[in-house]
C-alpha cells in the first residue's frame, strides 16, 4: 500500500486499513525474531538517532534492538531537563541531528507536542514518537494492537476494558485510539479524579465500576499508577487504589476467564496489579515485550525502508 | 492643517448611518459634519467612498512590555502595531519589569507614548503593589498621573480580602478595576481548556470553572461595595450565566472578550499539531463557548472586544506547546479576524453594534480625563481620533510585515475580509505612514 504518514507523531489520522497493514508488516518481523539470526539489512546505511529527554528504559532499549536488527546504525543521544532550561533548544537539537545526516529520530519528552514540533522543525528526516507527555505513545499502542490481535485474530466487536490513571498517561490515549478505531469497544475504570474530562469524545466510555468493565471485556489494560499522583493527592492511598481498582483474583472474578490481561510496564506490584494476575495465564505482559520489538522493525520498515536511497 | 474626508459611511460610535457624509479636521479635532464646503482650502482630501469612517478603536488590554522587556515590545513598536491594526488608543498593561505599580512608572508611560509614532498609550496601573496580591498599590497616585485603569493582569487579585478592599478605596478615583479572572488553585499547571482538548491531547486541564466561579467572587464584591468592576477576556459560557444575571440585576460590571476565544477554539490546538500559537490564558474554550461569546454579544451583553495582544519573542514562544508562553499577538490584525467570523457567521448582530465594542464599548469603561480623545464617538468639537475600515478589503496576513515585535500568530498566512485601512489620531495621519505628509490622495 501507499504509505502516507512520512512521521509517526500519533494514530489520530491513522485508518483501520493501515493499522491492519502494519499489524501484518509486524508479523513477517515476528517470525523473524525466530530464526537463529535475526538481522537483516534492511535498513543498511540508514541512521537513526534515539533522542531521549526522559529515562526510559523499555521503550529506548526495543526501538535500539529493532533498529539494529534491520541493520540501521544508531546513536542514543540522552538529554536532559527541558528545552528551556539550560542547553540547546528543542529546535537547535533537530537541526544538528539534520546536520549529522540523521534519517531518522525516535523522541521521548516529557511536554506533550514535543514530537509534533520536532517534526516541523525537520526538513529531511523522519520523526518518531517514542512517548510526548500525556499526549501520545503510537508505538505502544500499535504494540499493543498487535499483541492482541495474535492472539485474537480480528478484534472487531471485541470490548477492551481500561484500568488506572487514564488522566496522566499517553499510553492510554493512543491505545484508545487504536483499538477504537479497529471496532473494538474501549471501558474506561478507575478513580474518577484520574479520568479525562470527555472520554465519549475519545472513543470510551466511563465505568464507575471497574467490574463492570471488566465484565465481558476480552481484553483487561491495566495502566501505570504513578506515585507522584498519590502525592499530588489525586487519590488518598496506594492501599485503598489497589482495593477499589487493583487487577487481583476479586476483579478477575468478574471477567472471562480467557480475557486477556495486558500492561505496558514496569509493573507495580499490588498497587495497579496483584502478583498472581501479572503472572498468571492471561497474562500478556511479557509477550508484549516481544511484539514491541517486532512492531519498531516493521514500523521503522515501513517508514524508512525504499523511501530514500 | 485642515483634512477633509469624503463620502465616508459614518459609524458615529452608536449607529452607522446609511448615507455618505463627509467630516472636516482642522488642527487636532473634529471641525464639521456634513456636506462639505468644497471650495474651502484644504490641505488634504480623502476620498473615503466605500469605507466607514469610525471614531478610533480603543483596546482596553494589550501587553507592551516596556519598562523591562522590550525584547518582546516597546512603547513604540507597540504603538506603530497599534495604528497599523486600526487603535487609536491602547491600554498597556503593568504586567511590566518592574509591574507598573508607582506614579513614576505611569508618567514614563505616558512620557514615553507621547513621543510614539501611532497609538497613543495610555497605562493601566496595578491593584497591589509589586503586582504581589499583598497590599494595595498608590492607587490615588497613579490615577492623578495619568493610569486609566487598575489591575494586576497575568494574575487575579486571589485574596478575596485585597480586593474587596480595592474596590473600595478606588470607588472615589472614578478609574475601575479590571479583574483578570483566573481561580489559581484550578488552573495549576494546566495548559488548555478542560474538555475534548484535555482529553486528546493530556495536557493539563483548564476549567470553565476556573474563570466563572472568580467572576462569581468579583460579582458578589460588585453588589457588595457597590463599586464597578471589569472583567476582561472572558471566555467560558459558565462565565457568560453570572454576568448576564449579574446584569440583569443592574450592577455596574462590564466586561470584554477576545479576538482569539472569538475566532478560535480548542480544536485549533489539535487541529494544528499542538502549535503553541494556540497557547493562551485563558485557553481556546469549546465550540459550544466560542458560540456562546457570539450571542451574548449579539445579544448587547458584552461591552467591549479587547485584544490581550501578548507579544513575546520568537524564542519564547516557538517550543514545544507545554513549554512555550501564553498569549497571542493580534494587535495588527484583530479587527479583520472578527470581521471576517461576524460575516462567516452570517452576521450575528449588526455592523453597529459590532463596530461599538472597538469604540464606544471600551470608552465607557475608562475615565474620560483625557480631553475628549478616545471618546468613542464622532462629534463636533471632539479629537480627530478616528479609524476608517474598508469592510470589502482582503489582505493575507503576514506576520513578518508586522510593526509588532511579534513574529507568530495564529493568523498568519490567512485571508481576512474588512481592514482598517487609515487611523488617525489627534488629526495626525498615523496609518499608512506614507501618506502622512502628502497631499491630495
Amino acid at each position: 500500500m501507499e504509505w502516507r504518514h512520512r512521521h509517526v507523531l500519533d494514530l489520530d489520522s491513522w485508518d483501520r486499513s493501515e493499522l491492519q497493514h502494519i499489524l501484518e508488516q509486524t508479523r513477517s518481523m515476528d517470525e523473524l525474531l525466530d530464526r537463529p539470526i535475526k538481522k537483516v539489512p534492511a535498513l543498511r546505511g540508514k541512521l537513526v538517532v534515539n533522542l531521549f529527554f526522559e529515562p526510559s528504559t523499555r521503550t529506548r532499549v526495543s526501538f535500539e534492538l529493532a533498529e539494529k536488527f534491520l541493520s540501521a546504525d544508531v546513536v542514543n543521544w540522552t538529554a536532559s531537563g527541558s528545552s528551556t532550561g539550560k542547553g540547546e533548544t528543542l529546535r537547535d537539537t533537530a537541526w544538528t541531528l539534520e546536520a549529522m545526516g540523521a534519517d531518522a529520530v525516535v523522541v521521548r519528552h516529557g511536554a506533550v507536542g514535543a514530537a509534533d514540533y520536532l517534526a516541523r522543525k525537520m526538513r529531511k528526516s523522519v520523526v518518531f514518537n517514542g512517548g510526548d507527555g500525556a499526549h501520545a505513545h503510537p508505538t505502544q499502542a500499535l504494540l499493543d494492537l498487535y499483541t492482541a490481535w495474535k492472539r485474537l485474530g480480528d478484534l472487531n466487536g471485541r470490548k477492551l476494558a481500561m484500568i488506572g490513571d487514564v488522566l496522566h498517561s499517553r499510553v492510554a490515549r493512543s491505545d484508545i485510539i487504536a483499538f477504537s478505531r479497529m471496532g473494538v469497544k474501549v471501558e474506561l475504570s478507575g478513580p474518577p479524579t484520574l479520568m479525562p474530562r470527555a472520554p465519549e469524545a475519545m472513543g470510551a466510555i466511563f465505568r464507575k465500576d471497574p467490574h463492570d468493565a471488566v465484565r465481558d471485556a476480552d481484553i483487561i489494560y491495566l495502566l501505570r499508577i504513578q506515585r507522584e499522583r498519590q502525592e499530588e493527592g489525586m487519590f488518598p492511598s496506594l492501599d485503598e487504589y489497589h482495593q477499589f481498582f487493583g487487577a487481583d483474583s476479586r476483579l478477575m472474578e468478574s471477567a472471562s476467564p480467557d480475557a486477556l490481561v495486558m500492561h505496558p510496564g514496569p509493573i507495580n506490584r499490588r498497587v495497579e496489579i496483584s502478583s498472581e494476575v501479572a503472572d498468571g495465564p492471561q497474562s500478556m505482559i511479557l509477550g508484549q515485550v516481544r511484539s514491541g520489538v517486532a512492531l519498531r522493525m516493521a514500523l521503522l520498515f515501513v517508514c524508512l525502508g525504499g523511501v530514500r536511497q | 492643517m485642515k483634512i477633509l474626508l469624503r463620502n465616508a459611511i459614518l459609524f458615529d460610535g452608536v449607529s452607522l448611518s446609511g448615507k455618505e457624509t463627509d467630516v472636516s479636521i482642522d488642527g487636532s479635532l473634529i471641525e464639521a459634519i456634513g456636506d462639505a464646503d468644497l471650495g474651502r482650502d484644504f490641505d488634504v482630501i480623502h476620498d473615503l467612498s466605500g469605507k466607514i469612517l469610525c471614531p478610533g478603536f480603543i483596546d482596553l488590554h494589550c501587553h507592551l512590555r516596556d519598562p523591562g522587556q522590550e525584547w518582546r515590545e516597546d512603547l513604540s513598536s507597540g504603538s506603530s502595531a497599534g495604528a497599523a491594526g486600526g487603535f487609536t488608543t491602547l491600554v498597556c498593561m503593568p504586567n511590566t519589569d518592574p509591574p507598573l505599580d508607582s506614579p513614576a512608572l505611569v508618567s514614563y508611560v505616558l512620557e514615553k507614548s507621547g513621543r510614539s509614532p501611532g497609538s497613543r498609550i495610555l497605562p493601566a496601573g496595578c491593584v497591589s503593589r509589586e503586582r504581589k496580591g499583598k497590599v494595595l498599590a498608590e492607587m490615588g497616585k497613579m490615577a492623578k498621573a495619568g493610569a486609566v485603569i487598575f489591575t494586576d493582569d497575568g494574575n487575579p487579585v486571589s485574596d478575596t480580602g485585597l480586593l474587596r478592599l480595592a474596590l473600595q478605596y478606588s470607588s472615589w478615583l472614578g478609574v475601575r478595576l479590571m479583574e483578570h479572572p483566573e481561580e489559581k488553585s484550578l488552573t495549576k499547571d494546566a495548559q488548555v481548556n478542560e474538555g475534548i482538548c484535555s482529553s486528546f491531547s493530556g495536557l493539563k486541564g483548564w476549567p470553565s470553572s476556573a474563570e466563572a466561579s472568580d467572576i462569581s467572587r468579583g460579582v458578589s464584591l460588585c453588589r457588595d461595595t457597590g463599586v464597578p468592576i471589569h472583567f476582561t477576556h472572558v471566555s467560558a459560557e459558565d462565565s457568560l450565566r453570572v454576568l448576564r444575571e449579574a446584569k440583569a440585576s443592574k450592577l455596574p460590571v462590564t466586561f470584554d472578550v477576545t479576538p482569539h476565544h472569538l475566532c478560535l477554539s480548542e480544536e485549533n490546538v489539535i487541529e494544528g499539531g499542538y502549535d503553541s500559537v494556540f497557547k493562551v490564558n485563558p485557553p481556546l474554550r469549546s465550540r459550544r463557548d466560542r458560540d456562546a461569546l457570539w450571542e451574548a454579544l449579539a445579544e448587547g451583553t458584552v461591552d467591549a472586544i479587547a485584544t490581550d495582544h501578548a507579544p513575546w519573542h520568537i524564542d519564547e514562544k516557538d517550543l514545544p506547546f507545554q513549554e512555550a508562553s501564553f498569549g497571542i499577538a493580534s494587535l495588527e490584525c484583530a479587527v479583520a479576524a472578527v470581521l471576517t467570523e461576524w460575516e462567516e457567521r452570517g452576521r450575528p448582530c449588526s455592523m453597529g453594534r459590532l463596530l461599538g465594542l472597538f469604540t464606544s464599548g471600551p470608552a465607557s469603561i475608562l475615565p474620560g480625563v483625557w480631553g475628549g480623545a478616545g471618546a468613542g464617538r464622532i462629534e463636533v468639537g471632539l479629537t480627530a481620533d478616528l479609524t476608517v475600515l474598508d469592510p470589502e478589503l482582503e489582505q493575507i496576513v503576514n506576520v513578518e510585515k508586522w510593526k509588532s515585535k511579534a513574529r507568530l500568530t495564529p493568523w498568519n498566512g490567512k485571508r481576512l475580509k474588512g481592514w482598517p485601512v487609515m487611523t488617525m489620531v489627534g488629526g495626525r495621519t498615523v496609518h499608512p505612514v506614507e501618506e502622512t505628509d502628502r497631499g491630495l490622495s
